[in-house]
């Protein structure tokens, strides 16, 4: 099944969906759609203006452009996806999940989906990573392949 | 030399205008860096600086301001933005350029950008970043020397002044028209009044929109954006060219706030999405009032804004409220003062909120003629700006003035 | 291409022994159609999607719970993202924090091997308004 991972850059998650047998959706497969483009040179992401206004799909003009680039990238995902693993509080995303508002309207867009969703809190220890990697294993082994 | 423009920013690549800052970096042979940061670097830097936004990429931007600050990064200039409309963002970008002032001797800018922003917007900013880097001693010019002359060719109107040791002894200027023969215009006309022909200048310097078609054309020692040449020419004709000031020129189509220290620029705000608070507006004030232009300034000294509001952000609709106010009967003297105070206004809100404003204020450009919008910057700002003699040559004077720094 | 090429990140978690070198040099023993490149935390792997699927695969089972991947949406020394042309980009500081995480994920995996279950530790709640007013008056 197709698991859409938030953050949808993380290594750890993404890790575990496929250890448990799941193709998980990323951002990095979304961005190497766009690269791989070479017929558009807007470097670094190939990002264009008609991405940037896809993006009013999911959120109206006033707001701003950084919030509808990033949803226009991954609300797709977010369609296809049949399940997600949601991890709350993560304190390490950068990069494309810099963006606390773009995060929250994400969470949102899953929950919107009705499709099974797990939730997992950034482990800060090991007994919080083992609960965290044992219910992420029932999750997704509940998961029909 | 490539100059090193280190960038601090949020959302510029999901907005797709990264390609955009970079294009214009390059064409002015600069180059975007990130300082190098480490995770463990932005949680010190955030709990250090005392401000932490929830989205981690403004947290690393402050990360690496610090690594600025703190010399760990070799960088020539700053640049910050962040999406328009995103408080949150607003908020650490105005912080962290009072930071990188308070802590480093780098000239910043600020930009809040949407997903339309096109290289040429970001030219004259990245022009100016780069001409403070790389022109350090032509900028701490104070005395003009030999003959020279300055062209300011605006979107508004065209002007030419000659200088001859220190003193204008020409000066002239036209409503824009073709870049070529509205500048020969001017400067033919400056010229007949300074008693000397083309042959005789040692040197010419252009800015404004057509400064590189006139640099071109005249074969200018100097060829320079309106930001660093206007401030040279407003701290001389001010004759502030010791201390702190800000230079604000509310121009016909852009306005410009820049803070200059000993008359060499350190931060500058350029904007210029609403007509609404430029000097057009004003222009068509007086158009719709079916006085000149001239005329206003005095019509809004008279007047009280107070008893013709204008809510309005945007030229039309701001026409709009005018055309409603005058039908109801309202003076035109009040009239006048109400477009004057809501130019002000709108200059205060959109852009003096991007600079630390220093003392003096020295108001240039055209628009300060009009005596009334000079009374309504200085009943907003608390104080009533400086308004130099010919204080719409500046321009060309900064031309006049800088060029001569190439004998 | 995007159909063809794949790029994967190698994470050697802090806890394992393996050194970035070793994992390199196993990678290639592996004889597969594949370009490596060592890095500071493990390595990149890039070549056909299947091949690259096939030698993770094999790297998973001989490593089992030790080296973590993700794909990378940029091929390998690709110029947009290289840390030489600009400074470090915001991934690396995230690939920095989750790197940290990895000991722990990685006992949490020895656990699920071992088939231990979810202990449910109590979730502190915001203290009753009740209880503090009482203490307050004790």
């Amino acid at each position: 099944m197709k698991v859409f991972i938030d953050p949808p850059n993380s290594l750890v998650l993404f890790d575990i969906v496929e250890r448990f047998g799941h193709e998980p959706l990323s951002a990095m497969a979304a961005i190497q759609e766009k690269i791989d483009n070479l017929e558009i040179d807007m470097p670094p992401m190939n990002m264009t203006l008609d991405d940037v206004v896809r993006g009013l799909k999911y959120a109206g003009v006033e707001v701003p452009s950084g919030i509808r680039g990033r949803l226009a990238m991954w609300g797709p995902m977010i369609e296809e996806a049949d399940a997600a693993i949601i991890m709350d509080d993560a304190p390490y995303s950068f990069g494309c999940v810099g963006c606390e508002r773009s995060n929250e309207m994400l969470k949102y867009l899953i929950k919107k989906r009705n499709i099974p969703i797990l939730h997992v809190v950034y482990p800060s220890d090991e007994e919080d990573a083992k609960n965290f990697v044992i219910s992420a294993k029932e999750f997704l082994e509940g998961l029909s392949k | 030399m490539t100059i090193k423009i280190a960038e601090l920013s949020c959302g510029t690549e999901y907005s797709s205008v990264q390609h955009e800052i970079e294009k214009a970096a390059l064409s002015v042979g600069a180059k975007m860096v990130y300082p190098d940061v480490s995770a463990d670097d932005v949680d010190d830097a955030v709990k250090r600086f005392g401000f932490n936004p929830r989205s981690n990429q403004l947290k690393l931007m402050i990360a690496r301001a610090t690594s600025l600050a703190d010399g760990k990064y070799d960088a020539d200039a700053v640049f910050i933005c962040t999406c328009f409309r995103c408080a949150e963002a607003a908020l650490v970008r105005n912080e962290l350029r009072r930071f990188i002032q308070d802590n480093t001797n780098l000239p910043v800018v600020t930009y809040s950008f949407t997903e339309r922003l096109k290289a040429p917007q970001m030219l004259t900013r990245m022009e100016a970043l780069v001409t403070i880097v790389s022109r350090k001693e032509l900028l701490a010019r104070e005395r003009q020397t030999g003959l020279t002359a300055g062209l300011d060719s605006g979107s508004s109107t065209t002007k030419a002044v000659i200088m001859q040791d220190n003193k204008i002894i020409g000066k002239a200027w036209t409503t824009s028209g073709n870049v070529i023969e509205s500048a020969d215009q001017v400067l033919m006309e400056a010229m007949k009044q300074a008693g000397i022909e083309l042959k005789d200048l040692e040197a010419i310097g252009t800015t404004g929109y057509g400064r590189y078609t006139l640099g071109k054309h005249y074969n200018a020692k100097l060829v320079q954006e309106e930001l660093t040449v206007n401030s040279k020419g407003a701290v001389w004709l001010a004759n502030k060219q010791r201390g702190e000031a800000t230079i604000l020129d509310i121009g016909g189509m852009d306005n410009k706030a820049i803070t200059v220290r000993d008359g060499v620029p350190d931060n500058f705000t350029m904007g210029g999405i609403c007509a609404g608070a430029s000097g057009r507006f004003l222009e068509m004030t007086a158009k719709r009032m079916k006085v000149d232009i001239e005329d206003l300034g005095p019509l809004a000294m008279k007047g009280d804004w107070r008893n013709a509001k204008m809510n309005s952000y945007c030229s039309i609709f701001g026409i709009q409220d005018l055309v409603t106010q005058l039908g109801e009967g309202k003076t035109f003297e009040d009239v006048a003062a109400a477009a004057c105070h809501s130019v002000a206004e709108q200059v205060y809100e959109q852009q003096l909120q991007e600079i630390d404003i220093r003392h003096p204020i020295i108001q240039v450009g055209g628009t300060s003629l009009i005596s009334g919008l000079v009374k309504a910057v200085g009943e907003i700002l608390g104080e009533l700006p400086i308004v130099p003699p010919d204080s719409q040559y500046i321009g060309a004077v900064g031309g006049a003035l800088l060029s001569s720094g190439f004998l | 291409m995007s159909e063809e090429r794949e790029t994967r990140l190698l994470m050697i978690s802090p806890n394992s022994m393996l050194t970035p070198d070793q994992l390199v040099r196993s990678i290639h023993a592996m004889n597969k159609e594949v370009k490596v490149k060592e890095t500071c935390y493990g390595c990149l792997v890039e070549g056909r999607r299947d091949i690259v699927k096939e030698v993770l695969c094999q790297v998973r089972k001989k490593y089992t719970n030790e080296v973590f991947s993700k794909r990378r949406a940029y091929p390998a020394g690709d110029p947009r993202r290289c840390r030489a042309q600009h400074g470090t980009r915001p991934g690396y500081c995230q690939l920095e924090a989750e790197w940290a995480l990895l000991s722990n994920v990685q006992y949490g995996l020895e656990c699920a091997d071992r088939g231990e279950t979810v202990e449910q530790t109590p979730v502190k709640g915001p203290f009753s308004v009740r209880d503090f007013k009482r203490i307050c008056e004790e």
